[in-house]
């Protein structure tokens, strides 16, 4: 380089420094509210909830007290709260794993299928877009102990062969058929059955979603390299292939699962069933915090909530990044 | 390797016929391209060879045997897709060793634990491994071998897919369009890589393309399809220059074929736009036909030549000239190949005169079917150049 020539700059200029200061400003109070808005509709809410979670406080109450840890203390030492989470977690993992694996069945099957593709999807589907309310009274109905269509159906095994080969048959129809709804040991796994009922649909739709990005092409090369039966097909091609809608799948039913309360809020509106032995968190929720008005221990529940689903989020995201997207 | 004898396929799907009767003979280690516009049928052809659809009729023998009902699986040929169609989630060494492990392991070595502790997955596993890394090497892409088919490039993408056809010795390769991906230029490089590789391999080759160019300088011989049918099977030379059909001559050869039209007259004389050219075609009907003129056959002329025109366009690649030249009453252009140092003359608007080569003339009739019967009636040709 010659001395004359002038050195190179690479310093902006005062005015850029203003402008983009300017425009930096522009842009916050652009977005400011939108901002303001997911703060005061989505964060506070959870915030307050944290910030109750630790007082004692009523609805109408003037003042409260704060308690310390005294909710949380509660929640991990009281026998009912034990039950809540003994039929929260009976649920979750009876519900997330069947359900899953039949909506996924259920996609493998329709998706082979030449005609009545949309037929069969309308029909797993049906369950998906009633209500579970007004589901949850029709199951009412049939599982009623007397004149209810299960027990009425499962009478006419008796005096058969049935009898012999099935001790629960001939348990049943030596006394009587079970009081579905009333017994503590079969009510969870009628909420269960209900949720799988009901949830299965949706995730088949998901994972029939899922199988239309399957490259065919992988199907073909698969055949030339030799893979003859289906389940080698299922293995090499399409599971890895549903590996991003697993994990989504799996996420949003947990979520769900752990959200139940429509079933249980209509089959036992007081108390959470036999022996509290379907007492879900959601319930539990409701019922501390909207029934019986204590704000604190509802919090408290509510925060514990929110940290089962968080936790399962932050185990999809790390699945999503790990593992599933190649 | 083997040779492979294709018997009057057919092909419907429900009403449209695709494939309307193919024979094409294949021998042990030959290179042939199908070649043909798109839609044709080339890749269902190969499909059809491969056993991944069913021929609607017909035969194809492989070594002999004929492989009707057999399954892709069994039929031991290779197949690259034209999307490479790798398998996403493995790496590119587990990628090449799946139709090994899937021909040379049982179900239970293969199982992801326990497959180990099976007796035999151990040696099993190490030839693979010995296998899998000749292919690599073959290839070049030994260092790739641990990366996932989505971290790289697509010439590696096809080079890893042309691993996992090659890893295991089939008795043919059927390629589909696997260039069609690549960029012109690594287009040209793994032309000749594959063209190596066949010769290396030794082994018997079934490449489609709608790519001329790749079809002239890779085959032994070219089949070009259209419309569901092989017009003519042969090497490229003589597809380049012999054609049988007027769409064969039209699809060869870059750039374009010169079509003219002509009229036979009088003991098979023809004319060009009335002019009577210096041209029979002995015992030819009377009426229209069709003279080709590749660009190489034209040559500029002077006074008395039978094509008139001006300049409207010239391409100069370099090592020659393109030059479309507007004839005085035809609608399409005709292009004539010169010397780059002719541009200087041949300025848009120049008016020129053209003559052809009377030996390289194709002359079709109103079919499309070459005449091949040609007679010079100039036995002097006029060499002004
Ligand atoms: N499954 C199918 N059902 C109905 N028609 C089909 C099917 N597969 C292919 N065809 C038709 O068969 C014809 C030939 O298709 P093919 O894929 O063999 O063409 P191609 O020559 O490979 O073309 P390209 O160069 O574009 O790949 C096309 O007209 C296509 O529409
Ligand atoms: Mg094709």
């Amino acid at each position: 380089m010659s001395a004359t020539e002038p050195p190179v700059t690479c310093v902006a200029p005062a005015a850029a420094i203003r402008h983009a200061t300017k425009e930096r400003r522009a842009a916050w109070i652009l977005t400011a509210p939108a901002l303001s808005l997911m703060v005061v509709i989505l964060l506070a809410p959870v915030v307050i909830a944290g910030l109750l979670s630790f007082t004692n406080y009523s609805l109408g109450n003037g003042s409260f007290d704060w308690v310390g840890i005294h909710n949380y203390e509660k929640l991990f030492t009281r026998s009912t709260y034990e039950k809540m989470f003994i039929a929260t977690l009976t649920y979750v993992v009876t519900v997330v794993p069947i359900s899953v694996g039949l909506g996924l069945g259920a996609a493998l099957l329709i998706n082979s299928l030449g005609r009545f593709r949309e037929f069969y999807k309308t029909i797993y589907f049906l369950p998906v877009m009633a209500t579970l309310l007004a589901m949850a009274i029709a199951w009412e109905f049939m599982l009623h102990p007397s004149i209810g269509m299960i027990n009425r159906t499962l009478e006419m095994g008796c005096g058969t062969v049935l009898e012999r080969i099935w001790p629960f048959m001939a348990n049943s129809c030596a006394e009587r058929f079970p009081l579905w709804l009333g017994d503590k040991r079969y009510a969870i796994w009628v909420v269960c059955f209900i949720g799988i009922w009901q949830g299965f649909g949706f995730n088949m739709v998901l994972y029939l979603a899922g199988l239309t990005s399957v490259h065919r092409e992988l199907y073909h090369a698969a055949e030339m390299d030799g893979v003859r039966s289906a389940w080698e097909r299922f293995r090499l091609v399409t599971w890895p292939a549903l590996g991003p809608t697993t994990v989504f799948v799996v996420t949003i039913t947990c979520i769900r699962a752990f959200q139940v309360f429509d079933t249980i809020e209509a089959f036992w509106p007081q108390g959470g069933g036999p022996n509290k032995s379907t007492y879900v968190m959601m319930f539990a929720i409701f019922e501390k915090g909207v029934q019986q008005n204590l704000i604190g221990i509802g919090s408290a529940i509510t925060m514990l909530f929110l940290a089962f689903v968080m936790f399962l989020t932050l185990i999809q995201r790390w699945l999503v990044e790990r593992k599933v997207h190649y | 390797m083997a040779e492979l004898s294709i018997e009057n396929i057919a092909k419907r799907f429900g009403e449209t016929e695709v494939l309307k009767g193919i024979s094409i003979d294949i021998s042990d280690g030959e290179f042939v391209s199908l070649v043909g516009p798109s839609g044709c049928g080339k890749s269902t052809l190969l499909r059809i060879i491969a056993g991944l659809e069913e021929q609607s009729s017909g035969d194809i023998r492989i070594s002999g045997q004929s492989v009707a009902g057999q399954r892709a699986a069994d039929r031991n040929l290779s197949m690259v897709f034209q999307s490479y169609a790798l398998y996403p989630h493995l790496s590119v060494g587990e990628n090449i060793a799946v139709p090994l492990k899937m021909r040379r392991m049982t179900g239970l070595q293969r199982l992801p634990l326990l497959g180990n502790i099976m007796p035999g997955a151990r040696e099993a596993r190490g030839t693979i491994e010995q296998d899998v890394s000749h292919a690599a090497q073959i290839l070049e892409i030994g260092h790739l071998l641990d990366r996932k088919p989505g971290q790289l490039s697509g010439g590696q993408r096809q080079r890893v897919a042309l691993g996992r056809a090659l890893v295991r010795n089939p008795a043919a390769f059927l390629l589909d369009e696997p260039l069609s991906n690549l960029d012109a230029k690594l287009r040209v490089q793994t032309r000749a890589e594959i063209a190596q590789l066949h010769r290396q391999l030794d082994a018997t080759f079934i490449y489609v393309t709608h790519d001329q160019v790749e079809a002239m300088t890779m085959s032994d011989r070219i089949a070009v399809m259209m419309g569901g049918r092989i017009l003519q099977c042969a090497a490229p030379d003589v597809v380049y220059e012999d054609p049988d059909r007027i769409e064969v001559a039209e699809f060869i050869g870059s750039p374009k074929i010169n079509i003219l039209p002509v009229e036979v007259s009088g003991e098979g004389r023809l004319s060009l736009l009335d002019q009577p050219l210096n041209l029979a075609v002995p015992g030819a009907n009377r009426g229209v036909a069709s003279l080709g003129l590749r660009p190489e056959a034209l040559r500029l002329s002077g006074e008395g030549a039978p094509i008139h025109g001006h300049v409207v366009h010239s391409e100069n690649l370099g090592s020659e000239l393109y030059v479309q030249v507007e004839v005085t009453g035809l609608e399409e252009q005709v292009t004539l190949r010169t010397m780059p140092d002719r541009r200087s003359a041949l300025t848009l608007g120049t008016p020129v005169a053209l003559d052809f080569d009377a030996a390289k003339a194709l002359v079709f009739d109103a079919d499309g079917a070459r005449l091949r019967k040609l007679r010079n009636l100039s036995a002097t040709t006029s060499e002004v150049a």
